[in-house]
């Protein structure tokens, strides 16, 4: 375990997250690519944290705003995706093209 | 090395005792005031566990095979981690890990994960809405057992279980804060889902999320229920009880009876609580209990200003 | 920082689990396994939190996440066809794009842990990290934890009003119809003109 394979296993988290965030239809499958992301973002901070940063109480600030973040993002994304889909019967993004216009 | 090695010995006895400890009291409390001991109360726990073992294990049409034998087993699992972070004497604890009171929080969360996949992998019914009551339920829970836990911890200014033991040297947390213990025994019976709040495995669900378990899965499940409810009295001799204080005995055993009275007293609870309806049950969670909760947080933490 | 050869081990495994657990999310049948696979990421990550002194950057990790991927699964069985996995489910659109911009990100931040140099600064003997941590919120960084707190207060209003049965406007799910069963059709599942407004039969599912 060093500073260096932590940051690795972030970003292949980070990759699969965008990989997730970019192939998947359904809103949800779409927000776990998200929250994928966030999960490698937060152990490169916890990583830089206890490596790089000299124990700054500020490197766990930061993961937990991201958690905070990620619990805004779930409840706003929910919120939004059942207002959706009481309009429109729809939770794939396709179905919602029209907003193009 | 040979403390922590006793203390993850003390673990699996636990582990390994707890669900026949829990099925004697269970008989004992629930035949006792009656006057009349049933006659298979040491004999009749083993005997159908023995029954259960030799039981064929039923299947449903396409369940999710890995979520539902894994379930029991992760549910026991967590049941464990809770007995580990409970301490025996100021050096005799399995995890002493400094922020233990979250650790048991997130047991509990995860305790809802588990619940959930058991009832949703058998891909039947009434064990789907056995799993989601328990959902429903269960965010209340956890709620209410982290306010009235922040509350424990306040005294002690630590999130580690063994300073908040060491915080109740002059008074226990029961008295220093009376609304404690009532309102972690209400999550205690929820989270085992025991008695009045067996909602999740209930009878009018023909069994809720184990309805269709049978066999020796059906045995890991009821094991890890008790077990579950052994580690939470531990947890809650610890929070509430003064853990290992207590005059002439060694500490272990102070924590032993501790542990006992208050399984003895969900065992009680769970016996003779009239049950409550789902949807009710939600209402006193939020209307009543969780506004309770908030009010042994703020008596807390006016406390420990003052001290 | 010296660690010993078992961290290293439990690093390993915890880092293999939480990749392999990562990729499973979007290559399972079912929405609720996907859920849970995810989370089995993040309680991997939260391991090695701990491993790496956060103990309670860690311990909130799997709280946290144990709820969140609850309340996510319980949306999934909602809204998604074929909740319990019966039957494969490959929900992808620019599958090759996505890819190709999965490893794209992947190589370029691993270049930069290859390649970069940082500080080596390693955590204080003496740190006590949950310590630091709380002096640190509700000392030096006290508006900002304060205003996550805020935000998370206007997010639950939010919601509600975005989620909520009745607005200002009337019902929310007013004019909203099940799709036909063939195109163009007549909607779905609904009852027959004349009888009761079927609305408020809603409140009835949740149980």
């Amino acid at each position: 375990m060093s500073l260096v394979t932590l940051l690795l296993l972030a970003a292949a988290l980070i990759g699969i997250g965008l990989y997730g965030a970019l192939s998947q239809q359904s809103f949800v499958m779409l927000m776990m690519g998200l929250e994928l992301m966030l999960n490698g973002a937060m152990l490169a901070a916890v990583a830089f944290w206890a490596y790089s940063g000299a124990g700054a109480p500020q490197g766990q600030l930061l993961t937990i705003i991201v958690m905070a973040v990620m619990a805004i993002e779930m409840a706003m994304g929910f919120a939004l995706v059942v207002a959706v889909f009481r309009g429109k019967q729809a939770d794939t993004t396709e179905a919602l093209s029209e907003l193009k216009q | 090395m040979i403390e922590s090695l006793a203390s993850l010995l003390m673990v699996l006895v636990v582990l390994a005792l707890g669900p026949y400890v829990v099925a004697v009291m269970d008989r004992l409390v629930a035949t006792a005031p009656r006057g009349a001991l049933a006659s298979d109360v040491w004999l009749g726990p083993l005997s159908r566990a023995a029954w259960l073992l030799t039981q064929h294990a039923n299947a449903t049409e396409a369940p999710d095979w890995q979520a539902w034998r894994l379930a029991p087993a992760l549910y026991l699992a967590l049941a464990a981690v809770g007995l580990a972070l409970v301490p025996w004497s100021p050096t005799l604890i399995a995890t002493d890990l400094v922020t233990s009171v979250v650790l048991w929080g997130s047991v509990e969360a995860l305790a809802t994960v588990v619940i959930f996949l058991h009832g949703w992998s058998a891909n039947a019914v009434l064990p789907l809405i056995g799993a989601y009551r328990y959902v429903a339920l269960g965010l209340s829970y956890i709620l209410i057992s982290m306010f009235v836990l922040i509350g424990a911890a306040l005294p002690a200014e630590s999130l580690q279980l063994t300073q908040v033991v060491a915080s109740q040297e002059s008074l226990w947390n029961v008295v220093r804060q009376p609304l404690g213990l009532p309102l972690f025994l209400v999550v205690g019976l929820g989270l085992t889902f025991w008695g009045p709040l067996n909602l999740a495995d209930s009878t009018d669900l023909a069994g809720g999320t184990a309805a269709e378990v049978s066999g020796p899965s059906r045995l890991v499940w009821e094991c890890a229920r008790a077990v579950m409810l052994v580690a939470f009295s531990g947890i809650a001799a610890t929070a509430f009880l003064g853990g290992w204080l207590g005059p002439w005995l060694p500490g272990p055993v102070w924590v032993l009876l501790k542990t006992l009275f208050v399984l003895a007293l969900l065992l009680w609870l769970g016996q003779w609580l009239p049950r409550v309806a789902p949807e009710r049950c939600v209402t006193l969670m939020w209307i009543v209990l969780l506004p309770l909760s908030f009010v042994d947080l703020v008596w807390a933490g006016v406390l420990a200003l003052w001290a | 920082m010296e660690h010993s050869i078992f961290v290293d081990i439990a690093f390993l495994l915890l880092a293999v689990l939480a990749v392999v657990a990562g990729w499973r999310v979007f290559r399972t049948d079912s929405m609720v396994r996907a859920s849970f696979f995810l989370l089995v990421s993040f309680i991997a990550v939260g391991a090695i939190m701990m491993l790496l002194a956060a103990e309670y950057l860690g311990v909130a990790m799997f709280f946290m996440m144990a709820v969140e991927m609850m309340v996510m699964a319980l949306f999934m069985v909602m809204f998604m066809m074929n909740p319990a996995g019966l039957n494969p489910m490959m929900m992808v659109h620019q599958h090759r794009l996505s890819i190709i911009a999965g490893a794209v990100a992947f190589f370029i931040l691993a270049a930069m842990a290859l390649f970069s140099s940082f500080p080596a600064d390693p955590l204080p003997a003496g740190l006590d990290p949950v310590r630091s941590l709380g002096h640190e919120m509700l000392g030096d960084s006290m508006l900002i934890f304060e205003s996550a707190g805020i935000v998370l207060l206007a997010t639950m209003i939010g919601v509600v009003v975005l989620s909520s049965h009745r607005g200002r406007y009337g019902a929310a799910e007013e004019g909203s119809v099940p799709p036909g069963l063939e195109p163009g059709g007549d909607p779905a599942g609904q009852p027959e003109k004349g009888e009761s407004e079927g609305g408020h039969e809603h409140h009835h599912h949740h149980h």
